[in-house]
């Protein structure tokens, strides 16, 4: 047994009202640079929906995850690393931004400054990659709300398999959204398929990060990636992708997408999983299993022989018992309504759902009957096939029985809980027919419907012994940074050496430096260093050569963009 | 007839007098929802707060010269966010109704929530006559629950909730009790075409079909956020957009995405369209409040700025809108009006020419 801990997600999508902020506050903080206008670390899709990029699911075109060898073997779907090799300048598995979209501003300025004219002025939309007006026909979420069905609905990778099914009629409507950030995978192929060894999953808490440094952008991982979580800076010319806001989770912080849900339908918590598991488990043979597969790889963190065996590894004592109060553990194992999405992609991802029963109750509601009666409500899984049948093509390779499982538990929920409001008593058998006690119902109505922040976010901060943070925090002097007037900078020894300044104690201006800076090259002239494995190639940053004696030093701010304009 | 009161305005002075608290307020207090607040200690918190206005025509007054300072003067005027005018307005409160209230509000009255604290983290409000929920000991807010449970009269002639309306002009109308009323008659009425309807439309004798128009609020605009920034716009069609059946696209020969002109005899719309089979044939919509400042074209009909959602629609005012002076049935900013009888209107809308003007 080798316990490693693994910060993971789970979102209940009955809650999700699809208002994207995750989207927008994430974007705000990680993705609003230039080269990332496209980027979307989290995005809200409506299903049925193409998603983002569009047909992102489609395995056969995109040859994303993992797939069996003929010799049972677990092998990327994309190739190994020969045939890596072989393709590596011309890699055709690799959405267009035509499967992302075209990204626009708008000429806002003419608003406040256009001339005196006939009729009033407004802003037309401008392309953000060639400046000129734009015609627009795609975007980030283009058929929100189901928008735009009879011409794209049938491009759904999902209703390959239920096509016959699923008629776009208004009277056979059903909808939900599906929030998605990186899955984190404990198997992941984005890692796995990187050419330069540029993409690692933090060993302390499993989140899967690139190397900005080693990263030579070849883009084998937004091939290789199935859920497309990995995206290309065009400006850089690397990868970048969700980072699980780290440094906020080192800090006991949940992520921004988190924080700001307005929904509260995000939980973060730790998972204690068996190292040595994974690897059996993302090759069963059969797609119908993977899911139970996956929950076998994970460890009970109340079992005495698991406690020891992560203390032995390393684990912190804290880290143990945020893992025995992690909601995940409770909605993925004690109350079993959690799913992974895609879980034949064989990657084994660690941010899961509890599949909306939303579609289900609309139903029975829009047709008269009483939506919160257990009774009507079990009918109702039984007989309304489609959503349940679209549900599992996400969640379970299309087995439908889990889901049945979970949304049969989340009815029995709901009608059990009504008869406590209503002063009535409740019915145990209700809670018996899923298999789980009252008792267990209601626990599992606390975590779904009351839990406040401490409970839905139970997140251990990083540790003194394991980053150096504390030395960072509390032996030096706390201006002592890149930018502040301590003037620490790198070690003495040039970039590499010496201790990283903790993003989580980034002051305000380089958080600035970085949001407005057209390059990821460090811009301050008093470190007189360019690192040119991070040089995109562009402008002349300073240090790149010697100070000209014969004119006055230049403004750092004043680089200009294009190569040798001026010299 | 209500109380007519002759004002005299300096108009050279009114620059200063907007920024400034006026003195009325001294004397009169503040009333809302027929409870008067005084507001003495208030006026001379934001004295402290916001400094004194030195000559001219607010000498002595608190300064609102800036925006900072006309949120401090909302932030300390509001019972919502100033525990003791939430506790003195209550007090006022029981006088008045003779059930106790005042304890709502009194775990806060010390509390004051400034501008400061804004900038923070979401501040609760504080529970306060101005509104007829409670969220005393945390509680989640919910409107009436003051009137259900601690009895404070409804504000009707009774005292108690309303469902029939012993007015004479209602009772004419039959309207005593609530009833149905079916949507208008548009083509009875205006001589609009009748819904279902295709017929030719627009310069080029283009197919158009008449339907029923509705503008609802989207799921992610108004009030509490716009939808027109950039990231929200990347996030949707950016710009602005009407949702059209699959059955009504088809009929007129509209695609997703392609130019649409409505017109109906109050103005005219272009917008893009989003066909889905959510919309049920015969009715679009158009969401509420998109922004007119974002890639509008002009209109091929009346060749003036395409027009927003409110371009087709008009109020319609019927007898019993003009009930006033009636107990409940007073007319008051915001709260007795027309109702939302223009949000029921039928257009015709066809597709344009995709060459778009700005």
């Amino acid at each position: 047994m080798r316990v490693m801990a693994q910060m993971a997600m789970v979102m209940n999508l009955d809650k999700c009202i699809g208002c994207h902020t995750c989207s927008v506050t994430c974007k705000q903080a990680w993705t609003n640079r230039s080269g990332t206008e496209y980027v979307w670390f989290n995005n809200v899709e409506t299903r049925p929906g193409q998603g983002y990029p569009r047909g992102y699911e489609d395995q056969e075109k995109w040859k994303g995850g993992w797939t069996l060898n003929r010799r049972g073997r677990l092998a990327l779907k994309g190739g190994g690393r020969l045939q890596k090799l072989a393709t590596i300048f011309s890699n055709p598995k690799l959405p267009s931004i035509s499967d992302y979209y075209e990204p626009w501003t708008y000429d806002y300025s003419t608003l406040t400054d256009a001339p005196a004219q006939k009729h009033t002025p407004v802003a037309r939309p401008k392309s953000l990659i060639t400046g000129k007006n734009i015609n627009i026909a795609w975007s980030a979420n283009w058929d929100d709300d189901l928008g735009g069905s009879i011409d794209h609905g049938h491009k759904d990778v999902m209703l390959k398999n239920i096509a016959d099914k699923v008629k776009f009629e208004f009277e056979q409507t059903f909808m939900f959204y599906l929030p998605r950030i990186c899955e984190h995978c404990l198997n992941p192929s984005c890692a796995a398929s990187c050419p330069s060894g540029a993409i690692y999953k933090r060993a302390e808490d499993g989140i899967v990060l690139v190397d900005q440094d080693r990263c030579r952008g070849w883009r084998m991982c937004v091939s290789g990636c199935p859920y497309k979580k990995i995206y290309f800076n065009h400006k850089t010319g690397k990868a970048e992708k969700c980072t699980f806001c780290f440094p906020r989770i080192e800090v006991g912080l949940p992520t921004v997408c988190a924080e700001t849900c307005v929904g509260r339908l995000r939980y973060i918590g730790l998972m204690l999983y068996d190292a040595d598991k994974v690897l059996e488990a993302a090759s069963t043979t059969d797609d119908h299993g993977l899911y139970e597969a996956q929950r076998g790889v994970f460890l009970d963190p109340n079992d005495p022989t698991v406690m020891r065996e992560a203390e032995a590894a390393g684990i912190p004592r804290d880290w143990i018992l945020a893992a025995q109060r992690s909601p995940i553990w409770a909605l993925i194992n004690t109350f079993k309504v959690a799913l992974p999405l895609h879980p034949e992609y064989r990657t084994m991802p660690m941010v899961w759902y509890i599949p909306p029963l939303s579609p289900v109750v609309d139903i029975v509601r829009d047709t008269g009957h009483d939506a919160e009666d257990g009774e009507n409500l079990f009918a109702a899984i039984e007989a309304l096939r489609i959503p349940v049948e679209y549900l599992a093509e996400l969640f379970t390779a299309g087995d439908t029985a889990p889901v049945d499982a979970v949304l049969r538990r989340l009815a029995a929920m709901r009608s059990y809980m009504r008869e406590i409001n209503m002063g009535r008593l409740a019915d145990e058998s209700l809670a018996a027919a899923v298999g789980m006690t009252g008792v267990e119902i209601q626990d599992m109505f606390r975590l779904l419907a009351i839990a406040k922040y401490d409970e839905r976010y139970v997140i251990p901060p990083a540790h003194a012994e394991q980053a150096h943070s504390l030395e960072e925090l509390a032996t030096e002097c706390s201006l002592d940074l890149e930018g502040g007037p301590g003037m620490g900078g790198s070690g003495p020894f040039g970039e590499g050496s010496g201790v990283p300044t903790p993003i989580a104690v980034e002051n305000f201006q380089m958080l600035k430096d970085r949001q407005t800076s057209d390059s990821v090259v460090e811009t301050d002239h008093r470190r007189g260093r360019t690192n040119l494995l991070n040089w995109d190639g562009k402008g002349k940053p300073p240090g790149l050569f010697p100070k000209s004696h014969d004119n006055k030093p230049k403004d750092d701010s004043a680089q200009s963009d294009s190569p040798g304009a001026d010299s | 007839m209500p109380k007519l009161v002759v004002v005299e305005r300096d108009y050279g002075a009114v620059a200063a007098k907007m920024a400034a608290v006026g003195p009325l307020m001294d004397t009169l207090g503040a009333t809302t929802k027929g409870v008067t607040f005084t507001l003495d200690k208030e006026i001379n918190y934001l004295r402290q707060k916001n400094g004194t206005v030195r000559g001219g025509p607010a000498d002595g007054r608190p300064s609102l010269a800036r925006d900072v300072d006309a949120c401090e003067a909302i932030l300390a005027m509001s019972g919502t966010t100033n525990g003791h005018l939430a506790t003195q307005g209550f007090e006022t409160l029981e006088k008045r109704t003779g059930v106790k209230l005042a304890d709502l509000a009194a775990e806060h009255e010390g509390k004051r929530i400034t501008f400061a604290d804004t900038q923070g983290p979401p501040v609760p409000v504080i529970t306060s006559p101005e509104w007829s929920g409670s969220e005393a000991g945390g509680r989640r807010y919910s409107p009436f629950t003051i009137n259900v449970e601690r009895l404070k009269p409804w504000h009707t002639l009774t005292g108690r909730m309303h469902f029939y309306l012993d007015h004479d002009w209602i009772c004419e109308l039959g309207e005593g009790l609530p009833v149905f009323r079916p949507p208008l008659s548009m083509s009875a009425l205006f001589g609009e075409p009748k819904i279902g309807q295709t017929g030719e439309m627009g310069p080029g004798g283009e197919l158009g079909v008449t339907v029923r128009y509705l503008t609802p609020h989207s799921k992610w605009s108004i009030h509490s956020e716009y939808q027109d920034n950039l990231f929200m716009l990347s996030l949707s069609r950016g710009g602005q957009t009407i949702w059209i059946s699959k059955e009504d696209a088809a009929k007129v020969g509209i695609h997703d995405n392609d130019w649409m002109e409505a017109v109906n005899r109050n103005g005219v719309v272009v917008a893009r369209a989003i066909v889905s089979h959510r919309m049920p044939e015969g009715t679009v919509y158009m969401h509420h409040a998109q922004d007119r400042l974002i890639d509008v074209p002009i209109a091929e009909t009346s060749g003036q700025r395409g027009g927003i959602h409110n371009s087709l629609t008009r109020l319609m005012i019927k007898p019993s809108h003009l009930i006033g002076g009636y107990a409940q049935l007073c007319y008051a900013f915001n709260y007795l009006g027309p109702t939302g009888n223009q949000r029921d209107e039928v257009t015709m809308i066809r597709r344009r020419s995709q060459e778009v003007q700005y």
